[in-house]
């Protein structure tokens, strides 16, 4: 920003005694060179001359040297050439039409240089500012910190419109201070309440702020919305901030704001980021716990066993076999819920026959349903369906095993699949105490549990997995109580779309 | 095979390599152990195990590397796994493994697993060509399913599947594995023929094919012929 000049009141024609001065310096050279010639042209073609200083100073001084030297012109004219000589009579009429189109071409010329120099001027004034837009835009993008980009926000438009500056942003407790030029301005609660208009304002409030303050303020906005204010008090503040006041102003609190919105968006990646490294290190634990607790576990689990050949019948021993059991359901169940949650499931689907799912399932549970009679249902002409087979084996596994947990021993607990209209349902059905009535579907919530029923054990994560799992699959659960009967009735549906068409092919 | 059987046991943990060990003595079989890649390949040249059980998370290398060799000396390999992974489950099998138990394990399920490695090794694959298996008789010389006597009529594909089945009894065989043996390499991932043609095959074979008990379902990895 250094190196830039500073821009200040508008360039326009320089208008001086010099001008004229020039002017008549040029009037009084030609009268000379003209009167040199005379003797061999004859005075009626003298008049041709006075067009070069008129042209001349039209050009390069503007309108009023023009006509002025056009004026000037026509005298000397008169005096030094037209008879009678060294008088200001003029006997011809065509001398009198001389000075007057002397003076229209002075006129004329003034007004097409006129235009012509604005337009340079515009010109120079426009590369002038593009040159300062793209300093400060240069400036901007090496900076990635708010309060650094704010300070050179300030700075720039202090320097190049010769007011105070001020930018301020919205935080957790409203708008503060973020940076300001010179450094040491102080605010005042009228100044706070104007540029809290301005913020929140929006797009029309941007140009008048009612205020009692002689700062004035314009939000910079983006796509993000209002991302900060930025005030400017000075003579010329008003001015500025009127919508066709400054072209360079609008331009660089345009500039501002993108600036702003670069640093949300890198904001924005930095926590993206942090998000990622966060998965990445739950993930990282998931399998640590996975790998480094299942060891240990397996260590002791096969411990008691090689106790429990030797001593049959110890309570200690079969305690010790049974907690490690649920230590390791326990840490299942958490792995489960965390992948749930984090939404790593990734399902890998393919056509699984519910037969196979329901054999396989109530096969792993077989010690843990001892005490109940398992009746599975599912007709080996049920249609494939397309799933995950190993989370609808956890399914599964999860429902029989809450099934048993909340039924007494030595009653029934069945697995049944059933084509119906728009799908295909398994459902689990037990003789327990059932559901808590206009709430059924709540046991499907984390940790919830039936009242007074936590005798058996649990995390009370089985039933929220089999919902996380169903859900990431695309089927539907469902839970009820069974009609006319105790118990309860846990379900899960696979819609249509995931339902394999019967080829009615025999490989 | 004269005399005990011989199993090696290669596994990291020390505590669980000696509870392995131990209930192995105790159940009648000669144990070796070894915690790293290196001794367990110097061990397998000399002791010619018949059993392999193997930790995949070795400190050395990874324990799946090693399948190729230790299918080479003729053993059969128990893989052991601290992850759930159906994917792992079916590299492992793919690799050559002839089974896998799942950590953490019973001590009955993997003596379990141990003894249908033996027996598998000891009838000698491929050497069999009759198999039984519940109270079907399967001939693979003569391409006949017989119950009590009497011929099942099999299709060419359910014929296939059957035999490819019951050629490598109690072991776990992958989707892929099968759908190459009988489809061909082109339709390993048509999973949907090889249901198809499980059921169809049950309904002829199996007393109720609602509770299938003779052609077992590995949610995700495979099908057993249950001896």
């Amino acid at each position: 920003m250094a190196g830039l000049p500073a821009l200040s009141r508008p360039w326009g024609p320089r208008r001086g005694w010099t001008d004229y001065g020039w002017s008549a310096l040029a009037i009084v050279l030609l009268t000379a060179v003209a009167k040199a010639v005379e003797p061999w042209i004859g005075y009626p073609s003298i008049d041709l001359f006075y067009l070069l200083p008129v042209i001349l100073a039209a050009t390069f001084f503007g309108l009023r040297p023009g006509v002025a030297t056009a004026i000037a012109s026509g005298v000397f004219y008169n005096f030094f050439f037209i008879p009678p000589q060294h008088t200001f009579h003029i006997h011809d009429p065509q001398d009198v039409a001389t000075v007057i189109v002397l003076v229209i071409v002075a006129i004329v010329i003034s007004q097409l240089a006129g235009r012509v120099r604005a337009q340079a001027e515009a010109n120079e004034r426009r590369a002038k500012e593009n040159a300062v837009i793209a300093a400060f835009t240069g400036t901007l993008a090496a900076l990635s910190d708010e309060t650094e980009t704010a300070q050179a926000i300030c700075s720039e438009i202090a320097r190049l419109f010769d007011v105070e500056a001020v930018l301020l942003a919205p935080r957790r407790d409203g708008l503060s201070l973020i940076a300001a030029t010179p450094d040491r301005v102080a605010l005042d609660a009228d100044a706070h309440s104007a540029a809290s208009a301005a913020c929140g304002e929006g797009d029309d409030g941007a140009v008048a702020v009612p205020t009692e303050s002689d700062w004035r303020f314009r939000p910079i906005e983006g796509g993000l919305g209002t991302m900060a204010v930025v005030g400017i008090r000075g003579p010329r503040s008003i001015e500025l901030l009127a919508r066709a006041g400054s072209d360079l102003f609008a331009a660089i609190v345009e500039r501002a704001a993108r600036a702003y919105e670069r640093l949300r968006v890198e904001e924005e990646i930095r926590g993206v980021d942090a998000l990622r490294e966060r998965e990445r290190l739950r993930s990282t634990l998931l399998s640590s716990i996975g790998h480094d607790l299942r060891t240990p576990l397996t260590a002791l689990t096969a411990a008691a066993e090689a106790l429990a050949a030797r001593e049959e019948h110890s309570d200690l021993v079969s305690t010790i076999r049974g907690e490690a059991k649920r230590l390791k359901r326990f840490f299942d169940d958490l792995i489960d819920m965390t992948r749930i949650e984090s939404g790593s499931l990734a399902p890998r689907a393919e056509p699984v026959d519910l037969t196979d799912a329901a054999s396989a399932a109530v096969d792993d549970l077989r010690l843990a349903m001892e005490a109940h009679h398992v009746r599975v249902d599912v007709p080996p002409n049920l249609p494939l369906v397309r799933t995950d087979p190993n989370l609808l084996h956890h399914i599964l596994i999860n429902l029989l095993d809450n099934a048993a947990k909340f039924s007494p021993a030595g009653s029934e607990v069945r697995l049944q699949g059933e084509e119906m209209e728009g799908g295909v349902e398994l459902c689990v059905t037990d003789e327990g105490p059932g559901l808590p009535a206009g709430r059924e579907a709540m046991v499907f919530d984390t940790f919830a549990r039936l009242e007074g029923s936590d005798r058996t054990g649990g995390t009370g994560l089985g039933l929220a997995i089999v919902k996380g799992f169903a859900e990431a699959m695309g089927l539907r659960v469902g839970a009820a109580n069974r009609r006319g009967r105790h118990g309860a009735r846990l379900s899960i549906f696979f819609p249509a779309k995931l339902v394999v068409p019967t080829s009615g092919a025999d490989g | 095979m004269s005399g005990r059987a011989r199993i090696l046991v290669i596994e990291d943990e020390a505590s669980i390599r000696r509870l392995i060990c131990r209930a192995l003595d105790l159940n009648g079989y000669a144990a070796a152990e070894a915690g790293n890649a290196g001794q367990a390949l110097a061990l397998v040249e000399k002791m010619l195990p018949d059993v392999v059980i193997l930790d995949l998370g070795l400190p050395d290398r990874d324990g799946s590397e090693l399948l190729p060799r230790l299918k080479q000396s003729g053993a059969a390999v128990l893989v052991l796994t601290a992850r759930d992974e159906i994917a792992e489950k079916v590299a492992v099998l793919d690799a050559g493994a002839d089974d896998y138990v799942t950590k953490p394990f019973d001590t009955d399920e993997l003596l379990a697993r141990v003894r249908t490695c033996l027996r598998r090794r000891g009838a000698g694959v491929g050497e069999r060509p009759r198999i039984a298996a519940g109270d079907l008789l399967i001939d693979l010389d003569r391409r006949q399913v017989v119950r009590d006597g009497e011929e099942i009529h099999l299709t060419p594909n359910e014929y296939e599947l059957l035999a490819e089945l019951a050629r490598h009894a109690g072991r776990v065989l992958t989707h892929a594995h099968l759908l190459r043996a009988v489809w061909g390499p082109a339709h390993q991932d048509d999973v949907e023929y090889l249901r198809v043609t499980v059921r169809s095959l049950r309904r002829k074979l199996e007393p109720d094919p609602g509770q299938p008990a003779l052609i077992r379902n590995e949610p995700g990895v495979g099908y057993r012929l249950q001896p």
